[in-house]
């Protein structure tokens, strides 16, 4: 459910978790957002950074120059004007990742688990057999289909938790038990609903089955899409995968070795609520 | 920039890393911790000592401290756990402006008791800022000397020193007094959390010394005591918030965070990942996280409740403190 006020929780003398709900849902989450552009729009004194999650953020706080009962005042209030449902419209980027689908490392990283640890069914295959497709080229062409929603980032620099913006799109899967060791670089993963991209090599859970030549995070900060920041992504950005063949794959890998490969990011585009929900409904009707 | 290579560092100790205050800000979001030092207390007062802002970059050691050979002339301060410094072969107090020569080699090891020593320098070390802070996060290569912890053979630059560093000490009574005996009592404040357990979870916490693991370090302190019981609501919840009663929907994780995972309480310290999908119950506050930075695996914490009122009383006092016309005195 979604409250009907956001919940305000103590954690610490510095830190403030507001819930303004309790459930994975799209909806929700361009709450979150809306709820941390219109914090960021407001400027207050005292308010230092923010942690947007699903359904939930984390405000960092000065209780020297802000108080508690002062921060939730203002967010109530700038929740009340901000959450009027249809009315957003949230600055959001469209990032383009390449992606070679069953890409010869996450099969060997799978056959490296089964052969180690368990002998589980190959990641693709669970999840064809899981969400009912027919095999591995139309996992692979539902999954390219729809645009993501980076929901949320975090527990690791850059990793990103995305959202399929396309209902029909929905693919789910239950995470690794136990854990990987290791996962390659660049690999992509579903988990629960949630589609992520493994911005470095790191232990993990979700099924993997595709890899980009693209890193999500650069602490060199070569490339020219890290002047700005160590990682990709940010919270209200949107992703499209595009699949790749080997030959591409070698040639964009040559160019980020080189320092000279530009990701795509369109940057000039607004996500409007109101448009969403219109073409969300007019796909109802339809099916 | 006036920065010059101040010491070479002869052997690095163990993962002693640049740190600074307030650590890297405005980037948590995309999962980049504050990171800065785990006893903020002891770091504060050593750039007391040395003539800087309180806030600057300085050493942090962890158990086994470093051997610096010093390459220009200037002042030092040591502070927070005795690990056996020496300076030229001659032993050097803690907690008091040090003058150093060029060429002299300061010796540190390890210690009986704490966990952290820092080491100041005067004009503040000079690495270069990455995403706005010196700050090491080594998990990421992230800040501080090239990322990572210090390592033999690197040079470390200082900025521009206060032109006179007047010679002081700290205060007996206003240093941090690190537990040497087995069990540490640490404040934290209910919440955010504290729902998932309820009332009985919350008391048997409470009632409960808490063995500090060795799998510890500046992500989290794991613990070990006894079973940890659940309110109902962490039974009955929406699937998406996962299977076992510790899980909820993916949060942001507090620094000073109690996070319970499964039934293994993991306190998030500075370098802790942003968010996960585990309940944070209890919270440390501020001004209670340096005697985390002091404890040694095998020690017992015993946690104490504190309200939020109390917790910013304990921040403001310990910032009244970590300031030079409270903390210093002559030499």
């Amino acid at each position: 459910m979604i409250y009907e006020k956001p919940r305000f929780y103590p954690a610490g003398d510095r830190f403030i978790e507001v819930e303004l709900g309790n459930e994975m849902s799209f909806s929700l989450n361009i709450a979150v957002h809306a709820l941390a552009a219109a914090i960021r729009a407001a400027a207050l004194p005292g308010i230092i950074e923010l942690i947007p999650e699903m359904a939930s953020m984390q405000i960092s706080y000065d209780a020297d120059r802000i108080a508690f009962d002062d921060v939730t005042r203002e967010v109530e209030r700038l929740y009340a004007s901000a959450s009027a449902g249809d009315e957003i419209e949230l600055d959001s980027r469209l990032i383009t990742i390449p992606v070679l689908y069953f890409d010869p490392w996450c099969e060997a990283c799978i056959a490296d688990y089964r052969r180690r640890v368990t002998d589980k069914t190959e990641d693709p295959e669970l999840l064809c057999a899981l969400n009912n497709l027919a095999g591995r080229s139309h996992l692979k062409r539902l999954h390219a289909a729809p645009e993501y929603w980076v929901a949320a980032l975090g527990f690791w620099p850059g990793l990103c938790s995305l959202m399929p913006l396309d209902p029909r799109a929905r693919l789910v899967a239950p995470k690794y038990n136990p854990p990987r060791s290791w996962t390659p670089k660049g690999a992509i993963g579903i988990g629960g609903a949630i589609t992520c991209i493994y911005p470095d090599r790191t232990p993990g859970g979700y099924q993997i089955f595709a890899r980009t030549p693209v890193p999500i995070w650069d602490r060199e900060q070569k490339l020219p899409a890290f002047r700005e920041s160590l990682a990709l992504f940010r919270p209200g950005d949107r992703v499209r995968f595009i699949p790749i063949e080997r030959d591409e794959y070698d040639y964009i890998e040559g160019k980020v070795n080189e320092g000279v490969y530009e990701h795509s990011v369109v940057d000039y585009q607004k996500f409007s609520m109101a448009n969403y929900r219109r073409w969300l409904s007019r796909l109802e009707s339809a099916a | 920039m006036s920065s010059r290579a101040f010491f070479e560092v002869v052997e690095p100790g163990l993962e002693t890393c640049v740190q600074e205050l307030p650590g890297r800000i405005g980037h948590w979001e995309q999962g980049f911790p504050p990171s800065g030092p785990a006893d903020a207390w002891s770091f504060r007062l050593a750039n007391l000592l040395v003539g800087n802002d309180r806030e600057a970059a300085a050493l942090e050691c962890q158990f086994l401290g470093p051997t610096l050979r010093m390459l220009e002339d200037g002042v030092i301060a040591l502070t927070g756990a005795e690990m056996m410094p020496r300076l030229d072969g001659a032993p050097v107090a803690l907690w008091q402006s040090i003058s150093v020569r060029r060429g002299q080699v300061l010796a540190t090891g390890g210690g009986p008791t704490g966990a952290r020593m820092y080491i100041a320098f005067s004009g503040g070390i000079d690495t270069p800022p990455v995403l706005g802070s010196r700050a090491t996060f080594h998990m990421a290569g992230v800040g501080g000397a090239d990322g990572f912890a210090i390592k033999a053979g690197q040079m470390l630059p200082v900025g521009t020193a206060a032109p006179h560093v007047m010679a002081h000490q700290v205060d007996a009574g206003l240093r941090p007094q690190i537990e040497t005996g087995k069990v540490v009592t640490v404040e934290v404040v209910p919440g955010p959390n504290d729902d998932w357990l309820g009332a009985e979870g919350v008391a048997a916490f409470l009632a409960a010394n808490w063995t500090v693991l060795a799998q510890s370090n500046r992500t989290g302190m794991r613990l070990k005591g006894p079973a940890i019981s659940f309110a109902p609501r962490a039974y009955d919840k929406l699937p998406e918030h996962g299977q076992d009663p510790s899980n909820i929907l993916d949060h942001g994780y507090p620094i000073g965070g109690i996070n319970i995972a499964g039934q293994t309480p993991i306190i998030l310290l500075q370098d802790a990942p942003s968010t996960g999908g585990f309940v944070n119950p209890f919270t440390v506050p501020s001004a209670a996280l340096w005697k985390l930075g002091q404890i040694r695996p095998g020690q017992q914490i015993r946690f104490l409740p504190v309200t939020l009122d109390e917790a910013h009383e304990m921040r403001r006092r310990q910032d009244r403190i970590c300031t030079a016309a409270q903390a210093l005195k002559p030499l």
